[in-house]
């Protein structure tokens, strides 16, 4: 038996008496792809730098292909085996040195001889389309090719292990899936095995297996598809007349349910859908349903109910806010238009951040901007809140011109910065008094309001505690808190959930919820987390500037299944082979997904699989399994660039 | 039970600068490491500076060959005596006088030839050889100085050795009396210098530090959608980081008095007036630096960039009438110049304010440039 690729045994790695890995299991066995997968400051970082050597550990093992990896000597014999990318765009490169310039540096440094490397060199340049731009200084390439530079240089020594911390964070979509396809292509070509990190859930299907960290901690760990199993449960959408009464309703039977768009989320503890369907009709009663869809759980659901189990904190209805003062800005009437965009355009020197991008949001409303890092979300939102100013187009914030009427803007929105807003050496009570005095929240005044935001953000017990000492998820109610405080009928969220854990996520979107539809107080948030997007009444996907589609999440999606179809997942023995060629014949769509092949097709789920059964036998290929399904947010998101791709090149051909 | 002044509301623009000054306050009052650093500066640096320092010659080697051994040239080795000078050898070779200098072990090397008894009893001239290591050229030209003035001292006592009287010489007998400082005490002069140092630095450093720190974390994004306006955002930085440094002034100054028990004639409200006035118009230049720098370490050493020519500039050390005219120039410029003027002033010679007027008003003047110029500078960088 060859022996694995990796095994760590109850490692535990503490900074001070901070606990960051607190006695890890692990094990990747010869070309396996495990994902690690957790919010930030689960121990991820501390737990693959430990084994890619570069940082000492406290207590337990780590063996490499059978060496112990215990001291420095022992971890630079082990070296030469790891490849070794640390988190961060290009961290690994040099910004001034061309792609080239920085794959030689690297071989050098690895001390590759000269012929094996050229043939490399060549190859991974080629693998990864990189060839076309080898003169070209790092710091000018975009976010998915550092990444994919940054896996070159990782490769060049021909590692048997490959430790890869969040490669995919922040980059685009598009990018994203190109990244992986070749790092699957990679895998299976040279039996390489890979401990990859990610801060995305739904990333999970694309690993062999997957351990899920939380708090130093694997939670659970396994195949994607026998994690989704721990949870038999049943994921019901329901849409009624009156939301806000129905989830009322359904949280004394079922505490974790949740508003999601203009849909309500239950998770019901059974398999059997027929079942489930029928017990969330009967909770329902009287309440006229309009829509009831059925789904399997998702892996966020395990987690959720793992976590749940022993924090035991179950959503609350947030009471109402308190009349407002007379000071405080006038609401606008539900359905009103809070804000516009009309035509916005930003440039910085050559570079176009924003290219007139357009929406309008009506009082009440979650609005998403969907976009990865630099496609200009931010930028949009600096506009809107006057910190930036337009180089052409309009904006209206409640009601008010955003080019001359700043300050006025200003005192009737609320804002929530990427970069937390909060002051860290200040506790939650001097946070958010500083932020009423700022708003010219009287000191009358902040008696009926400042208990109402502890109620809201969960925080009343907490409220004599430095922020430095909160955990992530809580700030982020803290800086939302902060936001509140001068009851502003228009909410701009930037980045808000980023890096936090997937309950602490749902949480925040409950309150996010529920103050849009009880105080109608409308919502410009951004995210780039693609399963986010569906918490939101009404999306924009925005993409290298420019808004590329807007409409609801579902119609979205129905659009797409319109356009292409529903998504088939194809299993086979050899994925790589298989997807080219299925994509030579009738599924142009068709892509890898960790080990399995997924094309879009528009017919009859039976003719579809005998097409697929018939393509991949002629050529000696087996299809132990197909299963159907709708298109993700991702699909729509990659589908519609692609488009938009296609379209720019018919354009711009005579 | 609330107490009945809380019920009191200010009008917003006052209640934002409360505020946000109370905030700058607590947030520096939770950053241990500063405040160690503000309490050291104020206190500790200048004890040392004022105990350490002094611009007399103390203890320079001096290495002797005498080559006349007699009453005379030892009576002259004997006015080389402690503190100014300590004898480091008295050689039987003159060649390792010289050894000794380039070595670097003495300082000083003082060559007494043979016949040096036998011409001053002839009441012929005579001389004596005196090397001295200039590297360093202010020590230098003092142990010179020194030795000159030794040397002069026993030709003239010599010379009158068998005179009936002093007075039936023609010479100029000069009697000096020094005012403000009767002693010369560089215990006092010093460490007043040095406190007006530090307040210079952490004028600049502290709002600069406070704005970068805001910049770092990205809560000044939060600030600017806020309704504050680009003056509501510095002015209770600035406020903040004045009180803190005139009670770092108030704790140097209970120690100029009690330790080094220096004098303060004038007014000390008048001096409290002053510092207020330099701290808030020099804050100005930490504004501006936080406008062009990203992170605290880069405050560091801008501060140390700014500081210096500040500190040259003063005229502590090199009186504005001993500088080439270019430089004078920009000397008059130097709010320091003015604030030292004026503080001494006040310490030790106990002026009032109807004689240092003029130097505050131009102190004044030149510290509202240097704040506006700060205050452009951010509002200029929020577009």
């Amino acid at each position: 038996m060859t022996a694995a690729a990796l095994v760590v045994k109850q490692l535990v790695k503490r900074y001070g008496n901070l606990t960051a890995v607190a006695g890890v299991d692990l094990e990747i066995h010869p070309g396996e792809l495990m994902g690690l997968i957790g919010p930030d400051g689960a121990g991820k970082s501390s737990l693959m730098k430990a084994i890619a050597g570069v940082m000492s550990y406290d207590q337990g093992s780590i063996h490499i292909r059978g060496h112990s990896v215990s001291t420095e000597r022992e971890a630079e014999v082990v070296k030469p085996m790891v490849g070794f990318m640390p988190q961060g765009l290009g961290q690994n490169l040099y910004p001034d040195l061309s792609i080239e310039e920085n794959i030689d540096f690297v071989a050098n440094l690895r001390l590759v001889p000269a012929e094996a490397m050229a043939q490399r060199k060549e190859r991974l340049l080629r693998m990864t389309r990189l060839d076309a731009f080898t003169k070209r200084p790092m710091k000018n390439l975009s976010g998915g090719m550092k990444q994919k530079l940054g896996l070159i240089c990782t490769l060049l020594h021909e590692p048997a292990l490959i430790i890869l911390d969040e490669p995919t964070t922040g980059v685009d979509p598009v990018s994203r899936r190109d990244f992986w396809t070749i790092l699957s292509e990679l895998l299976v070509q040279r039996g390489i095995s890979a401990l990859v990190s990610s801060a995305y859930l739904d990333e999970a299907s694309r690993f062999d297996r997957v351990a899920l960290m939380h708090q130093g901690a694997i939670l659970v760990q396994g195949k994607p598809q026998e994690l989704l199993q721990l949870v038999p449960a049943t994921v019901v959408h329901v849409r009624l007349a009156d939301q806000m009464a129905g989830l009322a309703q359904l949280r004394t039977h079922f505490p974790k349910t949740l508003g999601f768009g203009e849909w309500i989320r239950i998770l019901v503890p059974t398999a059997d859908r027929q079942q489930a369907s029928e017990r969330v009709r009967q909770i329902l009663g009287e309440l006229p349903c309009q829509e009831l869809l059925c789904e399997a759980p998702e892996l966020e659901d395990v987690v959720v109910e793992r976590l749940s189990a022993d924090q035991h904190e179950t959503a609350a209805t947030i009471p109402r806010a308190p009349p407002r003062h007379h000071a405080a800005p006038a609401p606008l009437a539900r359905g009103a238009l809070a804000i516009e965009a009309q035509a916005l355009s930003k440039t910085f020197g050559a570079f176009r951040a924003v290219d007139h991008v357009s929406f309008r949001i009506p009082q009440g409303e979650i609005f998403g901007l969907l976009g990865a890092n630099g496609a200009g979300k931010t930028t949009v939102i600096k506009m809107l809140t006057g910190i930036l100013r337009p180089n052409s187009g309009d904006g209206q914030v409640a009601g008010v011109d955003m080019s001359h009427s700043g300050p006025m803007i200003r005192q009737r929105i609320g804002y929530m910065s990427q970069s937390f807003s909060l002051y860290f050496d200040l506790t939650v009570e001097e946070n958010l008094k500083l932020y009423a005095a700022i708003y010219g929240v009287s000191r009358h005044e902040q008696r009926s309001r400042l208990p109402w935001i502890l109620a809201v953000t969960e925080l009343t017990a907490r409220r004599s505690a430095l922020v430095a000492t909160l955990p992530m998820g809580v700030r982020q109610r803290l800086a939302l808190g902060c936001a509140l405080i001068h009851a502003p009928p228009i909410l701009f969220l930037d980045e808000p959930t980023s890096g936090v854990d997937p309950l602490g996520r749902r949480r925040f979107w409950d309150i996010l919820f529920q103050l849009a539809r009880q105080e109608g107080v409308a919502m410009l948030i951004t995210t780039h987390y693609m399963t986010e997007a569906e918490y939101c009444d009404h999306l924009a996907l925005m993409h290298a500037g420019a808004v590329i589609a807007d409409d609801s999440p579902l119609g979205m999606k129905q659009t797409l299944v319109a356009r292409l179809g529903h998504v088939f997942e194809v299993e086979t023995q050899d994925p790589y082979r298989a997807q080219q060629l299925l994509q030579q014949s009738d599924f142009p769509h068709a892509h890898l997904h960790g080990r399995r092949v997924r094309l879009f097709s528009q017919d009859e789920t039976a003719i579809v699989e005998r097409r697929i059964m018939a393509r991949l036998a002629s050529q000696g290929l087996g299809v132990p399994g197909i299963s159907r399904s709708i298109p993700t947010m991702e699909d729509v998101f990659i589908e519609n660039v692609l488009e938009m791709e296609r379209r720019g090149r018919m354009a711009a051909a005579p | 039970m609330t107490p009945p002044w809380s019920r009191l509301e200010l009008p917003p623009f006052l209640e934002r600068l409360r505020v946000l000054t109370v905030k700058e306050l607590l947030q520096l009052g939770r950053d241990v490491g500063l405040i160690a650093f503000i309490a050291y500066a104020f206190t500790g640096d200048i004890y040392v500076a004022g105990s350490g320092m002094q611009m007399q010659l103390r203890n320079a080697t001096i290495a002797i060959y005498d080559g006349d051994d007699s009453a005379a040239s030892r009576e002259l080795i004997g006015r080389f005596h402690p503190p100014e000078f300590r004898i480091q050898a008295l050689l039987s070779d003159a060649q390792d006088g010289l050894r000794l200098l380039d070595q670097g072990r003495t300082m000083i090397m003082l060559d007494i030839p043979s016949q040096f008894e036998r011409d001053l009893s002839a009441r012929q001239q005579t001389a004596v050889q005196l090397q001295v290591d200039a590297s360093n050229s202010v020590i230098g030209t003092w142990a010179a100085a020194y030795a000159t003035q030794i040397a002069a001292t026993f030709g003239t006592d010599h010379a009158m050795g068998g005179m009936p009287t002093e007075a039936a010489m023609p010479i100029i007998a000069s009697h000096h009396r020094i005012w403000f400082n009767p002693n010369s005490m560089d215990e006092w002069f010093v460490p007043i210098i040095e406190m007006m140092n530090i307040v210079t630095m952490l004028s600049i450093m502290l709002p600069a530090a406070a704005m970068v720190r805001e910049k770092e974390r990205g809560t000044i994004e939060q600030l600017l959608v806020s309704p504050l306006t680009p003056i509501q955002i510095m002015l209770p930085k600035v406020l903040a980081m004045a009180l803190v440094i005139l009670l770092g002034i108030t704790s140097s100054i209970v120690m100029l008095r009690y330790v080094f028990a220096a004098p303060i004639r004038g007014s000390l409200p008048l001096f409290y007036a002053v510092s207020l006035v330099y701290v808030i118009t020099t804050s100005g230049l930490g504004l501006a630096i936080a406008t062009l720098v990203n992170n605290l370490a880069q405050v560091g050493m801008a501060v140390i960039l700014a500081l210096a020519p500040i500190m040259l500039l003063s005229g502590t050390w090199v009186p504005a009438e001993g500088m080439p005219p270019g430089i004078r120039w920009l000397m008059y410029i130097s709010p320091l110049h003015y604030y030292v003027e004026i503080t001494l002033g006040i310490f030790l010679r106990g002026t009032g304010l109807d004689m240092l007027w003029n130097h505050l008003l131009i102190m004044t003047l030149l510290g509202l440039v240097m704040f506006t110029i700060g205050l452009l500078r951010f509002r200029a960088q929020l577009r």
